[in-house]
């Protein structure tokens, strides 16, 4: 009798076969609606992106605000978002072109607009500021570098991508 | 910030920092000659909240609009605004500014400890031009310089 208990029986085999199988197509069915329902939110902006802001040669050593638009999908919608760079040279005359958004807790900073602060960025919120270079500086509530844009110079034009954290500092 | 779960989140870890807390009031309605209009200036309004808090995300933080039907009588309206900024101030806020462009909160409003910004209506359909988003630029420039200002006294 104890042997029965653990046979499986033909239609048994083929219920569980059936279930399995069954189980397997709805998994298969169900993913590509997962898919469907996640992917904007997993979308963001593309990092391949990049959109024409200023002409090479129209950067200066003193940080300009350009304002750009970018497409972004922010949860279900897709929208055109402006972005503002501050674009300029840095000592090495390399180009930088910094995130405003205040690494503290989101204000746009500005740049050379406190007259006790010249020459830095400074955040109106809670009196953030950041070196010229973007760098956060000590004893105020930023805890790290403005973020940079990733940048493409093609043709003597500047194409700005994603403004990403920096490293050092 | 805003009333979102992200922000939320944020809020709820830094609300030291973030003192100031700005009403929407939005009166709507279904009659023909003031529903198109009235729908508007909810637009507006929400386009000038959603620049301001971009500018000062960090310190401020916009609640959700206060709705309220335009044939209200307004005695009735204050006491219900008067519970909800109560409430609000609790959180606490320590500045807290309402954005309008329904002028019968002007007189109402004048004993309340708070402050009233006032948006002028701007005629239906103009959005889109460039002139008009200039203006709305320009104005909410003076509303962030109004609110830094208040935080500087
Ligand atoms: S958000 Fe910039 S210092 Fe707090």
């Amino acid at each position: 009798m104890a042997d029965k208990k653990n046979q499986v029986s033909r239609r048994q085999f083929l219920n569980y076969t059936l279930t399995g199988v069954g189980g397997f197509m709805g998994a298969a069915m169900i993913a590509p609606m997962v898919g469907f329902a996640v992917d904007p939110l997993l979308k963001g902006e593309k990092d391949t992106d990049y959109v024409y802001v200023m002409d090479v040669n129209e950067i200066t050593n003193e940080p300009q605000r350009k304002t750009f638009q970018v497409d972004q999908v922010d949860g279900w919608y897709e929208s055109k978002v402006d972005r503002t760079a501050w674009v300029y040279k840095d000592e090495n005359d390399e180009i930088l072109a910094l995130s405003p958004v205040c690494t503290h807790l989101g204000c746009t900073v500005d740049w050379n607009s406190n007259q006790d602060f010249p020459n830095e960025f400074y955040c109106p919120c809670h009196d953030g500021r950041y070196d010229k270079n973007g760098v956060n500086i000590p004893g105020t509530p930023p805890t790290e570098p403005l973020h940079s844009y990733d940048f493409q110079i093609q043709d003597g034009k500047l194409m700005l991508g994603k403004a990403k954290a920096r490293k050092g500092a | 910030m805003k009333y979102s779960s992200k922000d939320v989140v944020a809020y709820s870890k830094a609300k030291e920092y973030i003192d100031t807390a700005i009403i929407p009031l939005i009166p709507f309605s279904f009659e023909d000659e003031e529903m198109s209009s009235l729908s508007f200036q909810k637009d507006v309004i929400q386009i000038y909240v959603d620049q301001i808090e971009r500018e000062l995300k960090g310190r401020v933080f916009v609640i959700p609009e206060y709705y309220y039907l335009k044939q209200d009588k307004i005695a009735e309206e204050k006491e219900r605004l008067q519970a909800f900024i109560d409430h609000i101030a609790k959180q606490p806020f320590k500045y807290i500014f309402l954005v309008t462009s329904d002028n019968k909160w002007r007189k109402v409003t004048k004993d309340m400890d708070i402050e009233l910004i006032w948006i002028p209506g701007i005629k239906d359909g103009h959005l889109e031009q460039a002139e008009t988003q200039q203006v709305i630029k320009s104005q909410v420039q003076e509303i962030q310089t109004l609110i830094m200002d208040s935080w500087n006294e």
